[in-house]
């Protein structure tokens, strides 16, 4: 065996697998932490550290005591050199208390700028952070009227809950499986009636209290938030419908990270999102919402999964177009042709990428 | 002063030309090293002056008035942020140096940093022409048996977590204890810590080190060699599970190519140059994570695939600092 940086990554995983599991099982708790923070004793911390967290250091260092003993214990000479110390303290101190007292001033001067300047905000900064808003919300039309847009363009019940049903049996026998994104809690009746246990989150409070009001469990949160917030493992299925395509890339690989300390090792985690690789999907019906911020490939979704170390990836694609070329042509090229453009034009319009916290 | 110098003045005697080693302040019980005045009446024009810097001083400003060749090997001066509120008076030396690096800069003409690191610091600091030399390690002072009581006290014990350099704020040995904290909770409640090291120069860090081993009730579980003989080092790389870096700043750190030259496996948090003297023969952590290295470091000493593999690469990795080439090397850049 030789050494390479990809055995190297997985050396990096299994330790911190280590560290994780010695996490949850409470080997690794919060007086370990602090053993392992503790300051060094008999005096202030190494300055390289200060300097790490200057505000929380510097008034400390304002208040420091400079002690200095003029004593010299060298034998025999000693005493001479402690007197001699001691007289040009004495001939020296109020030139140097003129000294250290304007290094004082400039000192509490820096110290109280410095802290201003960390309370009081930037000039402008406010006003350039509300165009940054203001650019945001009009990137995803956050002023449309969604009840309107909901009616014209928002999925159909039945046809939602037949798609969903597609999945309920891989969270069969499971107690707390967490919707992404629940809406109106199409998938939480769902389990609900398969006898699962189940709760949603969503960020719009009326699909929220949609969903209370057919008994079911949905807190008003984002998804981020939310699963850093509980305690690790506490959820043993995943569910998120036409969350991802809402997100930037970013943020879902942070959501994959926070998965997998929220997720009980092997709980089934399901995405569903519209299937680009259909162009007709990709380059035409993902836009109809301007909410969605931009088509994510299964295979790449499908990556972004095992990456984050999740078991047994795969792709399930689902919801056939439903206008086709017809392929009733005589075999041969043309019918090959027309085929490769049913899959290519009209495949299926959405996909799902399955797979199992890691273990 | 480091063996470096010795090694370089092996070689250079080896090419035949005369060459003496001059220092400002030498550790006594170091035989043949001449005091640095001797310098002002002994160099001739012709000849060439090497200046190994790692340290400011009050003489510095002299040494580059002599005339002759003069180039300047750069071993790093530990930033004074490690020392200033624990060391006063090494955080004045280390501002004083870095000062002195840039304004002896137009002295010199050529500049070797030990390590890109290094070299990259000259190129900052004003020098002109610079070029990477690595340290001419010297193996033969290895050539000792191990010392057999070290050996007879560390050997065969289930966690033997070393670190080999000067008991000093930037090499952290107090994030070592604390490692040491997590590693005998959580791993092995018998792991043994082993600094080697000279504590002479930075008593108070050292002190309060000691303090917090007390603190944390790790008494008994650190063991500070102090500065060893060849034969004691040698014995502690064999006798050790894992060698353990959590230092801060190194300008090159020989102690990680001694532990993989002598078959110990080495995790390192990768800082200044340990990244690039480890390379890929080494577990390097990018993030400073105690309970993460104190995982890696039970790893390595625990799988004997993955320890072998280590070694494997460690041995191939000392390789690429072979004293030949680099003494060859050494030769070429200073053109003798």
């Amino acid at each position: 065996m030789t050494m390479g940086p990809s055995d190297l990554d997985a050396i990096l995983t299994e330790v911190r697998a280590r560290v994780r599991k010695k996490r949850e099982s409470g080997e690794y708790g919060p007086d370990l932490d602090a053993a392992l923070t503790l300051p060094l004793p008999g005096g202030r911390p190494i300055f390289s550290e200060e300097l790490k967290d200057p505000f929380q250091a510097l008034p400390e260092v304002l208040d420091e005591d400079i002690a200095y003993d003029p004593k010299s214990r060298k034998r025999y000479v000693g005493p001479v050199i402690t007197v001699a110390r001691r007289t040009l303290i004495g001939l020296l101190r109020w030139w140097l208390a003129a000294i250290t007292e304007r290094q004082e001033r400039v000192n509490q001067l820096v110290a109280r700028a410095l802290f201003d300047l960390r309370d009081r905000p930037t000039p402008g900064l406010e006003k350039r952070l509300r165009k940054i808003e203001l650019w945001h919300e009009d990137f995803v039309a956050a002023n449309l009227h969604s009840v309107y847009f909901q009616a014209r363009f928002g999925g159909d019940e039945p046809v939602i809950r037949r798609q969903s049903e597609a999945f309920v049996d891989l969270y069969k026998g499971r107690s707390r499986v967490l919707d992404l994104g629940s809406g109106r809690g199409i998938f939480l009746q769902l389990l609900k009636e398969h006898g699962i246990g189940g709760y949603g989150v969503d960020l719009d409070p009326r699909m929220v209290a949609q969903c209370r009001e057919k008994g079911l469990e949905a807190h008003e949160v984002d998804a981020l938030t939310h699963l850093r917030q509980i305690e690790a493992g506490s959820v043993d299925g995943l569910y998120a419908r036409h969350l991802a395509e809402h997100i930037l890339p970013g943020e879902l690989v942070e959501i994959l990270r926070a998965c997998r300390r929220a997720l009980a090792p092997g709980a089934p985690t399901v995405f569903v999102t519209p299937n680009p690789k259909t162009l007709t999907v990709g380059a035409h019906t993902f836009w109809t919402d301007p909410q969605h911020l931009r088509p994510i490939p299964p295979d790449l979704f499908k990556f972004y999964l095992e990456v984050e170390g999740f078991t047994d990836v795969e792709l399930r694609t689902f919801e056939p177009s439903e206008r086709r070329l017809n392929e009733d042509v005589p075999a041969g090229p043309i019918r090959e042709n027309v085929k490769l453009l049913n899959e290519t034009l009209f495949g299926d319009r959405d996909y799902a990428v399955i797979g199992h916290a890691p273990k | 002063m480091s063996n470096h110098v010795f090694a370089l003045r092996k070689k250079i005697r080896h090419w035949g030309y005369d060459s003496f080693a001059y220092a400002v302040e030498a550790k006594p019980g170091v035989a043949d090293v001449r005091s640095y005045r001797r310098l002002f009446r002994e160099v001739k024009p012709d000849d060439l002056l090497i200046v190994h810097f790692s340290m400011g001083s009050e003489v510095v400003d002299q040494l580059i008035k002599i005339p002759a060749r003069r180039v300047l090997v750069y071993h790093n001066i530990t930033p004074p942020e490690f020392f200033s509120g624990i060391n006063p008076h090494a955080a004045a030396f280390a501002r004083l140096g870095l000062r002195q690096l840039a304004r002896i800069a137009p002295a010199f003409e050529l500049g070797i940093g030990v390590s890109e690191f290094n070299r990259r610091a000259l190129a900052q600091a004003g020098y002109e022409e610079t070029t990477r030399v690595p340290i001419l390690l010297d193996w033969e002072h290895f050539a000792v048996p191990p010392n057999e009581a070290v050996l007879a006290r560390w050997k065969g014990l289930r966690s033997v977590l070393l670190f080999v350099g000067r008991i000093s704020p930037n090499k952290r040995q107090d994030d070592l204890v604390r490692m040491l904290a997590y590693y005998r909770r959580c791993i092995d409640p018998e792991a043994q810590l082993v600094l080697v090291g000279a504590f002479r120069d930075q008593p108070q860090f050292h002190a309060r080190v000691v303090a917090l081993i007390e603190r944390l009730g790790l008494g008994g579980a650190v063991h500070f060699a102090g500065g060893v003989e060849d034969a004691s080092l040698l014995a502690y790389y064999r006798a050790a599970t894992a060698f353990v870096s959590l230092s801060e700043h190194e300008g090159f750190g020989v102690p990680l190519l001694e532990a993989m030259r002598f078959r110990l496996p080495v995790v390192a948090y990768n800082a200044a140059a340990i990244g690039e003297t480890v390379g890929a023969a080494g577990v390097l952590l990018q993030e400073r994570d105690l309970a993460e290295t104190a995982e890696a470091a039970a790893m390595v000493g625990e799988r004997t695939e993955l320890r072998e593999a280590l070694v494997a690469a460690g041995e191939k990795r000392v390789l690429d600092f072979d004293p030949d080439k680099v003494a060859e090397r050494t030769r070429q850049v200073l053109g003798i």
